[in-house]
């Protein structure tokens, strides 16, 4: 899939926030099963997804990312007493604020107990990479931004 | 200032090719702070943890960045042991995953995997510039036990615990002890009488001084930790306040009537298993013709669960009413007989030796009670043969679910425990059969699922076991407070003077640990290290970075996120 995406376009820059009970382990057996992914994805390892600060996902996009996934357990598997139901509250909550700031909620993947094997992992970043195919990128105005000493 | 040492592993090719790992080793040596880069075959053999100490002490550097496998491959074990020679500091090792989560998937785009390689390497860094241990917190033991329900699991979990030499406090909301199995007449499957089999247990609450049976009694409040929670018992004498080390939950089920089904309520001599129970203590039991009815209310769309007792608890009966009368017809109308294991399976081949005729019946078929006034026959169509058949019946027993004890709910409350969906305490998951998600609250018998007495006894041993293993301490550390093989992560810490009092992580801990507490006037906010199981809710709502977890702190992520596409920005 990443040839016509790596060939002429850049492909989009996402970067992954992955509970490390679930989504860090299927991001490991994707690579154990050599997957075929786009290099311009970044993943940080979280205890668990409620640990994501909405915050962290602004930021995110601030800095670079032209799509944010954050992938935690099934609900009714967390780790932590059902701590990542709060966890999809937030950030469905946050997707509001992401439209209305014209980010656009289709920029942020919410993936609960759906990428914990290698191939699952694989197919819902593949399928998150060509949902932010079309979209322009976000760079145009991330770039003034990052160039703010404050956020440096 | 001392900086970082870098490793860079060439894992004997299987990253090379991919990642230009000499380009890597350049870029990232011009980076602020690094001291040094070296690039090895491998990293995870024995001889290059001598390799790297040795490197590490020459560079003068205070950290090290590892840049190899998965935490899950072989360099996983390499950095608990590398952080013994930081000081035991795990935030001064930190290992960069550039195999499984770089060079292998990004074989097609060797120039695209070098850029994260070094973005990763980079993202490490910037990590490591605020990564923070959290410091451990020890606390001593109560020695001294807290059972909740005098059942046959709550009775066996504090037999053992005072045999263990600890001090039990053995708390009923009944005057007496002996649960459920009190209502019944015997106990399969050695259909041993109910009082026989309760009497050891019995007393033993009653003999060992080192049990208090608090009777009438229920728990009104409960705070602290693991080592030492804080109960409030109250009763009609009035309150009683405990400080026990661990908490054990054996509330036991509750029974279940069958309104409205099989014309239960409306007809005579239609009874529930509980009821022939009762009749059979009383030895008011027999009947010419008694036919059983099972899965009454369960196994159905409201409650989907097999209760597990009800099978052999209907064999048990009609066993017992044909040996009381070998010309009693007895008939056991089922969808499916579940008897699993060994013994119960013996059990339910004796139950045809006896004599007992078992019928299948379909879910969508079920039998219908006939009769007038009283119960007449019960038609069912009688799935296997095909036929429907029509049977004599003076008497018609439901076999009726356990369902959770009401009581459960508020006991979740007060421990901060998950229930499932349908009222049962939920146990760790996974695999942590007896425990909850509460550090030092264990769970046993039908608490958490419908088991049969001996099962109940079997739990509560299991249950006054993990018990012991905190009540055997003295004192017990905060961060073992974990699962975990490998501890727990750290724990929250709230910042004195920036907390706003707002109580938004009150609202979202799942395990309690954050409470609002009056400091110089106003509410500020407390994370108990005891309870914390580091999975950072509070850190994520608190409006001003007042609650962190030092391990995964807002500064250091968001050094991570600030430098996570800075390689890329060609494009």
């Amino acid at each position: 899939m990443n040839s016509q995406m790596t060939d002429k376009t850049p492909s989009p820059r996402v970067l992954v926030f992955a509970c490390r009970w679930c989504a860090l382990v299927g991001a490991d057996a994707a690579g154990r099963g050599k997957a075929e992914l786009p290099a311009s994805f970044r993943l940080i390892p979280v205890e668990c997804a409620s640990m994501v600060e909405p915050d962290s996902v602004l930021r995110a996009f601030a800095s670079g990312a032209d799509g944010v996934a954050v992938m935690g357990c099934h609900l009714g598997g967390c780790r932590f007493n059902d701590a990542n139901h709060v966890a999809v509250k937030r950030m469905e909550a946050l997707g509001d604020l992401l439209d209305t700031v014209g980010i656009g909620r289709r920029r942020l993947l919410l993936s609960f107990g759906t990428a914990h094997e290698g191939r699952q992992f694989a197919e819902v970043l593949e399928a998150f990479f060509r949902e932010l195919a079309p979209l322009s990128s976000l760079a145009a105005w991330q770039k003034p931004l990052l160039n703010q000493p404050s956020f440096r | 200032m001392p900086g970082v040492i870098a490793f860079l592993c060439r894992c004997c090719g299987e990253i090379e090719p991919t990642v230009d790992l000499p380009a890597l080793r350049e870029r990232i040596g011009r980076e602020e702070g690094v001291a040094a880069v070296e690039l090895r075959d491998t990293l995870c053999l024995p001889e290059d943890r001598a390799a790297i100490l040795k490197a590490f002490e020459e560079s003068g550097a205070d950290r090290i960045l590892l840049a190899a496998c998965s935490p899950y491959g072989k360099v996983g074990n390499v950095v608990a042991k590398l952080s013994a020679a930081c000081g035991n500091d795990r935030s001064r090792v930190r290992l960069i995953d550039i195999r499984e989560g770089c060079a292998w998937i990004h074989r097609g785009d060797p120039a695209g995997a070098t850029a994260k390689a070094c973005d990763l390497m980079r993202m490490g860094l910037g990590f490591m510039r605020h990564g923070k241990q959290s410091a451990d917190a020890v606390v001593s033991v109560r020695p001294e036990c807290l059972v909740v329900g005098a059942g046959s699991a709550g009775l066996a979990a504090a037999g053992s615990i005072a045999r263990a030499g600890y001090p039990v406090h053995l708390v009923e909301r009944g005057a007496a002890g002996g649960g459920m199995v009190k209502l019944l007449s015997h106990v399969y499957p050695t259909d041993a009488g109910a009082e026989e089999r309760l009497a050891p247990y019995l007393e033993a609450i009653a003999e060992n001084p080192l049990i208090t049976f608090h009777g009438k009694t229920r728990v009104a409040a409960a705070t602290g930790y693991a080592g030492d929670f804080k109960i409030r018992l109250a009763s009609e004498k009035g309150e009683k306040n405990l400080r026990v080390g661990t908490v054990i939950l054996a509330t036991g089920a509750g029974v279940w009537l069958p309104r409205g089904l099989y014309r239960y309520g409306e007809l005579k001599e239609i009874l529930t298993l509980m009821e022939l129970e009762r009749r059979q203590r009383e030895g008011k039991a027999a009947a010419k013709r008694t036919v059983f009815i099972q899965c009454v209310g369960a196994r159905c769309p409201e409650r989907p669960y097999c209760a597990t007792i009800c099978c052999p608890s209907s064999i048990k009966n009609a066993v017992l009413l044909r040996k009381a009368d070998p010309d009693a017809e007895v008939t056991i109308l089922h969808r499916d007989i579940m008897t699993p294991g060994h013994i119960l399976e013996r059990y339910y081949r004796s139950a045809l030796e006896a004599g007992v005729r078992f019928i299948r019946f379909a879910e969508a078929q079920p039998p219908v009670v006939l009769g007038e006034g009283r119960v007449g026959r019960v038609e069912v169509f009688d799935a296997i043969s095909g036929l429907t058949r029509e049977i004599e019946a003076d008497q018609v027993i439901l076999s009726t679910p356990l369902v959770a004890n009401a009581d459960n709910a508020k006991l979740a409350e007060l421990f901060h425990l998950p229930l499932d969906g349908y009222g049962f305490f939920r146990e760790d998951y996974p695999l942590h059969p007896l425990e909850t998600r509460q550090a030092g609250v264990f769970i046993c018998g039908s608490a958490r699922w419908p088991v049969a007495s001996g099962e109940a006894v079997t739990q509560g041993e299991g249950a006054a076991m993990k018990a012991l293993s905190i009540l055997g301490r003295k004192e017990i550390s905060a961060l073992s407070m974990s699962r975990l093989p490998e501890g727990k992560l750290g724990h929250a810490r709230i910042e004195d003077g920036s907390c706003s009092g707002c109580g938004n992580c009150v609202a979202v801990c799942p395990y309690g640990a954050c409470a609002l507490q009056p400091v110089g006037g106003v509410f500020v906010s407390r994370a108990n290290k005891m309870r914390c199981r580091a999975c950072g809710s509070c850190t994520s709502v608190c409006p001003n970075g007042t609650v962190q977890m030092p391990e995964h702190n807002a500064r250091a992520v968001g050094a991570m996120i600030r430098r996570a596409f800075a390689e890329g920005d060609a494009r």
